[in-house]
């Protein structure tokens, strides 16, 4: 390797860098100019959160661009610039503080990861900028309510409210919590173990699992042993995939009930991959549709042409959902936008039909959980899926 | 010379002015990505003392980091002490730590010790995920803002000259340490812990030392850290800091104070930079990290010191000794087949 | 005691997964004396490319194993030119972090292709789904699979290095680079043959561990370090002890879980490591070597 490439090298590493720096100029209100309104995004890309961050991003981009499509937001286009942040906490904050100082959008939408999102609330709202919440569930991030921030998401605290009615609903006696203890499963078990006080029950078993488990022969022996007849999984689909595999390969047969993190009964048929082992399982959705269905025909055709070789999922759902609310806000806040308007009009939306979500969307000056409605979904082994009620938690 | 004006000391004091003045023209981000890279530099030039002076291939330090800043943040939450006392506490519980690691090292090098340490961390990730009525689990928990009143300057502006002055200091430091008998002992144990041994350098000392300066580094940048977020979660302290922390040493150059600065804030810029490849950070991330290996081996500053003057870092104080000769090559280690297992 | 037997079983499964991949890092580690970071990722990219071959494209299941194989190989002869060879001469950290440097690639390059299709994709058995009755316990055909895949292809590599010339000299070249190349044996070929067959024992792996453990993107890791663990213990050259390592990983792991509590799985594993290497240094299955000055 001679002297002069080695300098070359050097020298495209520094351009790179500069690359990064540049910075638009907005008049009045930032990131809205005649004919366009740029909106930032935030998630993870990279790493294991890129579901709840990429994914949804790849929805509300189609969305961005059907609106455009159809002449934008009162005449003005409508621009997404992504972030990344690995779902990590600092990585977030540096993300919002580039979307906000440097890049001068106009609003935010996006969240992905629990803790990445809470840790940013602060910037967020000091900064009074509109922002719509698609996928973190921790309720720090909408309770208590920061003037600005609305979220399209089931919160944690909906979610772990509807499993354990359902439970009840189905005639447990003898309830039981499997989870994951990382920040996702962790936001998820402390208000369902709310939720079980509240309601003057004990848990039978309380047993973890890790999301990269490959194996359920110890948790499954011991929620056997404890007579238990429904377990909720706080899992991802691997882990409850694992869990439901080995249930059934050890006859232990209670009623499984999901949450929105496995949100697609076909595909888990599929990943649990032993017949019949999910034939007492319910999960809720987030969405009222499932990716399969005929209904989304439409969001599915624009995901696939827009990202060649991805199928559409429940992650682009979430992002095609929020990004609608966001642009129904915008576009009432009138063609004279300001960052004010935007959030009175989200604060106003009231029994907001959009197509995915299983119920209106509603929010209010002192309520921003916007999303109050789970859909039960389930799927007999082999047979098509059912929606088997929307439900409407407080 | 005509590139003599670019010695190691000059364009450092430059580099320390322009951080100095950066607040009058920077907006919040350019404030907040600074602040890290003091942080960053704190953590690689307190690495490098372990892995590139004393030769440990240890994978520890993003857990010496975590607990500096569970430690800082959590005396506060817990005790109600105010910053400017949990933060020494909690720095000095990361070297607590940090000395008892080198108990095993003792016995263990290569990829023996790379995995002990590797199963450290990941037994450090999960005591911050079960410790639920002390560390307050995954969800991790919020720190109260430092107030630096009577001073005339926010928290945000306080932290930036609170982490700029406290890593000039400790840079300064090491600078000082690597230059001492404490410096040329560690190389000694790195190059070959017999020849060490036989030179009478008390490898239990030694190695303890190397062990306890970088956990103390570390623990500090944690403390800075966690006030600079206000927030302490397990994410920010798991294997992918630990791989940007090596990033950081390895590509400054190893065994170079002087490089372990421009390393961070290369790496930390990179990262910035790499923001512009939406989706595909992780292949160009990849992909820089070799090309920065393969094409710069001995690290950003030996490129340097094959073209401007005065980069060397002896390893006697200055004056000391005569000038050491021109470009020595770094780092020394031996080929890859005698480092095998040993 | 039926409790017991169970989770004896199911370690032995689960600790079969970590085998297969410790193999790929000892095939390495013998002629080299490098861990492979990248080895992970290797296996989570073999076994994508399984998936798009058997499933997406509906092949046959021969070929999808024939083609991992050979796209793990190629890749895994990559990772020597790359990150391996120009850096012979380098520090034990810079090709420590060159491979961590193709293992982000790989990740990346796995989710830009992969990771729109599904959160985990699964792979359809090659076994039967009906469970065996083996006395009162019963076992998924699959887990069977991979063990005896497992202890196959120890074997098969046991008796390469054993019996084939290019076996023995990769173990010369193992036990002493120098005096290798002074009888005449081409290093260079020996490395890259190594890294080869590393990447396609990752590939081998995958395909039979993918019904079990899915498929995403991210999956590498934990398994690298879980193999990495099993290697050690077993003394990081030995093949045997590489699948002794591993289900001894994978017991300890299910009886942590089964007789604390299963949040102790996870880590009971590490700590188990920590407590084997302080009190012996280079593994459980190992003869100290003298040591070099």
């Amino acid at each position: 390797m001679s002297r002069m490439t080695r300098l070359t090298c050097a020298a495209t590493l520094l351009a790179a860098l500069g690359a990064g720096i540049g910075a638009a100029a907005a008049q009045g209100q930032p990131g809205v100019s005649a004919d366009a309104i740029k909106i930032g995004t935030f998630g993870a890309l990279t790493g294991p959160g890129y579901l709840y961050g990429k994914l949804a991003m790849n929805g509300i981009d189609v969305v961005f661009d059907e609106v455009n499509k159809a002449g934008g937001v009162n005449g003005r286009k409508l621009q997404l610039i992504r972030e990344d942040d690995r779902c990590d906490p600092a990585t977030a904050i540096t993300a919002v503080q580039k979307l906000i100082h440097q890049e001068q959008v106009f609003a935010l939408i996006g969240g992905g990861c629990s803790n990445a999102t809470f840790a940013a609330r602060e910037t967020i709202e000091q900064a009074k900028i509109p922002f719509v919440v698609v996928a973190s569930v921790h309720d720090g991030i909408t309770q208590p309510p920061a003037a600005n921030i609305f979220s399209m998401a089931l919160t944690s605290s909906i979610e772990s409210q509807a499993q354990l009615a359902f439970a009840l609903q189905e005639g447990a006696k003898k309830i039981a919590v499997i989870s994951m203890r990382d920040s996702w499963g962790r936001a998820r078990y402390l208000p369902l173990m709310e939720a079980f006080k509240a309601k003057g029950i004990t848990p039978v078993a309380d047993e973890e699992m890790s999301p990269d488990a490959n194996d359920a022969t110890a948790q499954v022996l011991r929620l056997k042993a404890t007579g238990a007849d429904a377990v909720i999984m706080v899992l991802f689909p691997k882990p409850a995939a694992i869990f439901a595999r080995d249930a059934q390969k050890l006859g232990f047969k209670p009623i499984l009930i999901g949450q929105t993190g496995i949100g697609d009964p076909a595909a888990f048929e599929d990943q649990v991959g032993v017949p019949g082992a999910t034939a007492k399982f319910t999960t809720i959705s987030m969405v009222k549709y499932t990716p399969t269905d005929p209904a989304v025909d439409k969001w599915r055709t624009l995901i696939e042409a827009k990202f060649p070789g991805d199928r559409l999922s429940n992650f682009n759902l979430f992002g095609i959902g929020a990004a609608q609310a966001l642009v129904e806000a915008l576009k009432r806040a009138g063609p004279d936008i300001t960052r004010e308007k935007v959030i009175d009009a989200l604060a106003g939306l009231k029994d907001l039909v959009i197509d995915v979500y299983p119920g209106p969307i509603s929010c209010s000056q002192t309520d921003h959980r916007c999303n109050k409605f789970p859909a039960w979904i389930s799927k007999e082994p082999g047979g098509p899926i059912k929606v088997l009620s929307i439900t409407r938690v407080e | 010379m005509p590139l003599s004006f670019l010695r190691r000391r000059n364009v450092m004091l430059a580099l320390v002015l322009v951080a100095a003045l950066l607040p009058l023209g920077a907006n919040p981000y350019h404030l907040f990505v600074a602040n890290l890279i003091f942080i960053y530099i704190l953590l690689s030039v307190g690495l490098n003392l372990l892995l590139g002076y004393a030769g440990q291939l240890a994978f520890a330090n993003a857990a010496m980091f975590g607990i500096g800043a569970y430690g800082t943040g959590l005396l506060q939450v817990h005790f109600g002490w105010p910053f400017l006392i949990a933060f020494p506490a909690g720095a000095l519980i990361a070297t607590a730590v940090g000395l008892t690691l080198a108990l095993p090292a003792l016995r263990l090098s290569g990829l023996y010790l790379a995995l002990s340490t590797l199963a450290f961390a990941q037994f450090t990730q999960w005591v911050f995920l079960h410790w639920e009525g002390v560390t307050f689990g995954a969800g991790g928990f919020k720190t109260p803002q430092v107030s630096f009143a009577p001073l005339p300057v926010d928290h945000r502006h306080g932290l930036y000259y609170l982490s700029l002055v406290i890593m000039v200091a400790m840079v300064w430091f090491a600078g000082n340490i690597v230059t001492s008998r404490i410096g040329r002992a560690f190389i000694t144990v790195r190059d070959s812990e017999v020849a060490a041994e036989s030179l009478g350098v008390d490898l239990l000392r030694y190695k303890a030392l190397a062990f306890g300066l970088s956990a103390f580094y570390a623990g500090i940048a944690g403390g800075l850290y966690s006030q600079m977020l206000n927030f302490v979660s397990p994410e920010g302290y798991d294997l992918f800091q630990m791989v940007l922390q090596k990033a950081m040493v390895v590509v400054g150059g190893l065994g170079s104070i002087a490089g372990s600065v421009l390393g961070a804030g290369t790496i930390v810029l990179v990262l910035e930079g790499l923001r512009e490849f939406k989706g595909a950070q992780e292949v160009v991330f990849g992909a820089m990290l070799l090309v920065f290996i393969i094409f710069m081996r001995g690290g950003i500053v030996s490129v340097i010191r094959r073209h401007v003057p005065g980069w060397e870092e002896p390893l006697h104080r200055a004056g000391a000794l005569p000038p050491a000769e021109p470009p020595t090559s770094l780092p020394l280690a031996p080929p890859a087949q005698e480092r095998g297992v040993s | 005691m039926t409790m017991l037997s169970y989770l004896l079983l199911s370690g032995i499964t689960t600790g079969a997964l970590y085998a297969l991949v410790a193999l790929g890092l000892v095939v390495v580690n013998k002629a080299t004396g490098v861990i492979n970071f990248a080895q992970g990722e290797l296996f989570m990219v073999a076994g994508f490319i399984a998936w798009s071959i058997h499933v997406q494209f509906g092949f046959d299941f021969a070929l999808a194993l024939a083609g991992a194989v050979l796209v793990g190989f190629v890749l895994g002869c990559a990772i020597d030119r790359i990150a391996f060879r120009p850096l012979l001469r380098a520090d034990v950290v810079a090709i420590v972090l060159a491979t961590v440097g193709i293992s982000f690639m790989l990740k990346g390059i796995g989710r830009i292709i992969w990771g729109g299709k599904g959160d985990y994709l699964s792979f359809p058995p090659i076994t039967s789904t009906d469970p065996i009755m083996l006395g009162e316990i019963v076992l998924v055909p699959q887990q069977i699979a991979v063990l005896a895949g497992a202890i196959a292809i120890m074997l098969a590599f046991g008796a390469f290095f054993r019996f084939t010339r290019i076996g023995k000299m990769m173990q010369a070249t193992a036990d002493n680079a120098k005096a290798a190349t002074l009888v005449g044996i081409r290093i260079e070929r020996i490395y890259t043959l190594a890294f080869g067959t590393g990447a396609a024992v990752a590939a081998a792996a995958a395909v039979l561990a993918a019904p079990l453990t899915l498929l995403y993107p991210d999956m590498g890791f934990s398994f690298f370090i879980k193999g990495f663990a099993a290697a050690v213990v077993g003394g990081l050259t030995s093949l045997p002890g590489a699948v002794v390592g591993g289900l001894a990983i994978g017991i300890v792991e299910a009886l942590a879980g089964g007789y604390i509590h299963s949040s102790m799985m996870e880590v009971s594993a590490f700590i188990a490591i920590m407590l084997v290497l302080l009190i012996r240094p280079t593994g459980l299955l190992s003869f100290y070597k003298a040591r070099r000055v």
